[in-house]
């Protein structure tokens, strides 16, 4: 019951605060951050629990199953986590429906991860979506990238939809995740698996199917914007490895060439992009399609090490990318541009902020003693072991880019002289530093000890 | 000395039918009587009341069997669950008296709903050809004087418009029921059945006939071009009943005829063509919608191509595919009349609530109403958490293991297609609209908001709890 209780949290309270005035800025983030802890004790307190109720007996059978064991435990503690970040981080001017989308976010994505039923899973990955579109939309001067975002992300939603029904029709039950005695095969199988894999692939993103991505990144707030690309950009590999291994593994073999080519061009493009964009969330948004390309490399490596190392990786970027983007909203808040043409300087005003965007910049960029690295290395020493050579040598190639566009951020934002056109405004308040704290603290403790995540993330 | 051949047990069978028959005259004489500022309230009231009646009547009936008025009326399961969507329809149609059509003319408009609906209620329980066809003619004869209703010339031209192509249709029928009567030589439905007649010409000819009148008032293409001109003209309660009773009524007169009616074994080659127009419908309705600046317009687009969804279920003649098909339509009826009420709210006489440039920035001034309105466009786009996206997961299921899966093919086809339209209005509400003069909305009443909060509930638990009627078949004797 507290894994429902999870769910309902979130989505109860995040409907609740539309009934709230819209001018109550204060009390909406005190019930928002109420609300986010809560979660985060719930999900502490709720791991390994299963919890089912019968929906459907016929066409097929679905069931209201939810448990939080494995990663999806490590990818909801995420959730949560960056959630809170999140709240914490909006500032005074921050709309109450915001705060509510958030909250609305957080809630249908704890539903697809706590799903333990394919029905229940499309259920959830198709209503995550709505509170990023609908954020969008009343952002007036950016319908478009919550037109490209909604089409982009509903028509795989789509296909995940046909594949479930067909899926439930061929299998008689969709209430198969995380069960290992169900393997899909028949004529029909690879055609659900590529229904499920479009979906996935757009909503990662990875190359050619990213085109929604940079624009939506950098148009939604900051604090959303963590949540999304943090976590929701997750999704698609959860479902890669907790539908398409462990229920198609042998189609997914069949077809492993074709996701590892995709993964390596979504490797390099990212990163290459990456180097050139001048918008300092644009870079992050890029080097977010590079990470998540090797994930995606690794996933389909077939090699038990590689799986731990994307299984650590994902937690990882989570962290590191939530801490960029929260980062940089705060430098956007204060110099009120994101052009690294004209931002400069802003350190030497802003030691503590330029302090949590080094660690989260060399987090990113893979330096030993921090969450990225180990992720990173287990992953590829994977590669290696799963005799993928050239891809594992290929995979090299980024993470040296990786190095040149994140110190080219950090560099261009803190360092040099300052700009006499930009405000000079005051260094991190209490509230936004302990809105950082945690995610710096986790990428220090997941770079130094890893062991326990790594044991239990793929179990 | 000539006996009366009906008992008691034959007019109890009709019961919810006379109920509402009765109502709209106590509605008429009420009307009389009433004080001037009373009218509207009274003719709402007293409609409202003996539709409540009749729901209960017809629910009583619900595990009964056999039929009546010598096999020309039948009972059960079917014809219950049939009766209570037309009469929810009816229901929601009426409370949009409320706010919408004049004064003056809201008592004559509540009686003629009434009977408009005895008509569906007949066909819903209609067994032979002749109580079928009385059925589709007391629902369309009403519904041609309501669709004149309102003092615009779109709402004249409406009116003419279906009473020469409804009346077009019903010739078709007519001929067509004519041919079946010619191949059996007889008019129940039952007779019809005989393995015998899967080679008559009769059949075949007098079927086809009888398929293209139906396909009529369910607007499939293409024999759909007039309903979006006809919502249009039609005042807004009339839209609301004729997109959901008419295609309910309809929909159970098909249903019988391609479960019970037809020669053994014949189905799937036989009614193949009648799929391909529900494919077409998924398709061409959709694309249709694309266009519109029209709320009722782009319903009625959205109507036809939901009939083509509707029919994916049937395509197996499964026991299975009716029920989901009742389930499908029972969400299609909640999320149509959620969406008509909140465009009634909208509305004065003047139906300000039709043009889709009401909704500009609606987000602003009627948070609740355009979260509602979004809800309820979702829901027909098939979006969770509604009872459209499990209704689309039950007929793309039934379509793939009937072997249909072509049309479950052209289901999320549709439905991808459906969704531009459907958010184009969602995007319109949440636009700022800053410079443009806006329209003047009424204060939305009580009812309204409650009616819309139902529904949406409805449709939320219809989910999470989905129930399906078990007890229907069989749908003769």
């Amino acid at each position: 019951m507290i894994l429902l209780a999870l769910i309902l949290v979130p989505i109860l309270i995040g409907s609740l605060l539309f009934a709230l005035p819209p001018s109550a800025q204060l009390a909406s983030r005190v019930v928002g951050i109420l609300a986010s802890l809560t979660t985060v004790v719930l999900v502490l307190l709720a791991r390994g629990d299963d919890w089912s109720l019968r929906w459907l007996s016929r066409p097929f059978t679905a069931a209201f199953h939810l448990g939080l064991s494995g990663l999806s435990f490590w990818l909801a503690l995420l959730l949560t986590v960056v959630t809170l970040s999140a709240i914490l981080a909006c500032n005074a001017l921050a709309r109450r429906d915001l705060i509510a989308q958030i909250l609305l976010l957080e809630g249908t994505m704890l539903g697809l991860f706590l799903a333990r039923d394919l029905l229940l899973f499309a259920l959830f990955w198709d209503a995550m979506l709505l509170p990023v579109f609908f954020t969008l939309l009343t952002r007036a001067s950016h319908v478009t990238t919550a037109w490209r975002y909604f089409i982009f992300n509903f028509t795989g939603g789509l296909a995940l939809l046909l594949a479930t029904a067909a899926f439930g029709v061929l299998v008689g039950t969709t209430d198969v995740i995380g069960r290992s005695d169900v393997h899909v095969v028949g004529a029909w199988a690879p055609w659900i698996l590529s229904g499920f894999a479009l979906a996935f692939l757009v909503k990662t993103p990875i190359w050619p199917l990213h085109t929604w991505m940079p624009l939506t990144y950098a148009d939604t707030p900051p604090a959303m914007l963590a949540v999304v690309s943090a976590v929701q950009s997750k999704g698609g590999l959860y479902g890669f490895i907790v539908i398409g291994l462990a229920l198609f593994p042998d189609y997914m073999k069949a077809y492993a060439g074709i996701f590892i080519v995709l993964g390596a061009i979504s490797l390099l493009y990212g990163a290459l992009a990456a180097l050139a964009q001048s918008d300092t969330k644009r870079i992050v948004a890029y080097s977010s399609l590079s990470h998540l390309g090797l994930i995606l490399i690794a996933i389909f490596s077939f090699n038990p090490l590689a799986l731990q190392g994307a299984g650590l990786y994902l937690i990882a970027h989570g962290i590191f990318t939530a801490a960029l983007f929260l980062s940089l909203g705060f430098v956007e808040e204060r110099e009120e541009t994101r052009s690294l043409v004209r931002l400069g300087g802003i350190g030497a005003a802003n030691p503590r902020l330029a302090g949590a965007l080094c660690i989260a910049a060399l987090a990113a960029l893979g330096l030993p003693g921090l969450a990225g690295f180990a992720g990173e290395l287990v992953l590829i020493t994977g590669v290696f072991q799963a005799h993928l050579l050239w891809v594992a040598i290929l995979a090299l190639i980024p993470i040296v880019l990786a190095s040149a566009y994140m110190l080219r951020l950090f560099q261009g934002v803190m360092n040099g002289p300052q700009r006499s056109d930009l405000p000079v405004r005051a260094d991190l308040s209490w509230r936004e530093g302990l809105a950082l704290a945690p995610l710096v603290l986790a990428l220090v403790a997941l770079g130094t000890v890893p062991g326990t995540l790594l044991q239990s993330v793929m179990k | 000395m000539i006996t009366n051949p009906y008992t008691l047990v034959d007019w109890s069978g009709i019961a919810p039918l006379m109920a509402l028959a009765v109502t709209a005259i106590v509605v008429l004489l009420a009307d009389l009587v009433a004080r001037t500022y009373a009218k509207r309230w009274a003719a709402i009231f007293i409609g409202g009341i003996g539709t409540i009646a009749a729901a209960v009547l017809s629910a009583r009936q619900y595990g009964t069997s056999g039929t009546v008025f010598s096999g020309a009326f039948a009972l059960g399961g079917f014809t219950v669950v049939f009766e209570e969507i037309v009469l929810l329809a009816l229901i929601g149609s009426l409370l949009l008296f409320a706010t919408t059509m004049q004064e003056k003319r809201v008592a004559g408009s509540v009686a003629l709903m009434l009977w408009s609906a005895t008509g569906a209620l007949l066909m819903v329980g209609a067994a032979n050809l002749m109580t079928i066809f009385l059925g589709i003619e007391l629902l369309s004869l009403a519904l041609y004087c309501l669709c004149g209703m309102n003092d615009r010339v779109a709402s004249r031209e409406s009116a003419l418009k279906y009473l020469v192509l409804s009346s077009t249709a019903s010739g078709f029928l007519l001929f067509g029921m004519a041919f079946l009567f010619g191949a059996s030589g007889s008019v129940e439905l039952s007779a019809l059945t005989s393995a015998g007649l899967a080679t008559s010409a009769f059949l075949w000819t007098g079927s086809a006939l009888f398929f293209v009148g139906l396909a009529f008032k369910l607007s499939l293409v293409p024999f759909h071009t007039w309903s979006p001109d006809v919502y249009e003209g039609a005042p807004m309660p009339v839209t609301a009943f004729m997109s959901v009773a008419t295609k309910a009524a309809t929909l159970a007169v098909l249903a019988r005829f391609i479960y019970a009616a037809l020669p053994t074994g014949m189905a799937s080659t036989f009614l193949l063509p009648l799929w391909i127009l529900a494919g077409l419908s998924m398709i061409i309705g959709n694309l249709g919608m694309l266009a519109q600046t029209d709320l009722k317009r782009l319903l009625a687009y959205s109507g036809i191509a939901q009939a083509g969804y509707l029919l994916v279920a049937l395509a197996g003649t499964t026991a299975l595919g009716i029920r989901y098909t009742i389930y499908y339509l029972v969400a299609y009826a909640l999320m149509n009349l959620g969406a008509f009420s909140v465009a009634a709210a909208l509305s004065d006489d003047h139906e300000a609530g039709s043009s889709l440039s009401t909704y500009h920035g609606l987000a602003h001034r009627r948070p609740y109403l355009a979260a509602m309105m979004t809800f309820f466009l979702l829901a027909l786009a098939g979006l969770p958490p509604t009872a459209g996206f499990l209704g689309k997961i039950l007929l793309l299921a039934t379509g793939v293991t009937t072997g249909y899966w072509w049309l479950a093919a052209l289901l999320v086809i549709g439905t991808a297609i459906s969704l531009f339209a459907y958010t184009k209005i969602i995007r319109v509400m949440y636009a700022r609209a800053e410079g443009k003069a806006q329209p003047e909305i009424p204060q939305s009443s009580i009812l309204a908001l409650a009616s819309v909060t139902l529904y949406a509930l409805a449709l939320l638990a219809m989910t999470f709890y989905p129930l399906t009627p078990s007890n229907i078949l069989p749908l003769l004797r």
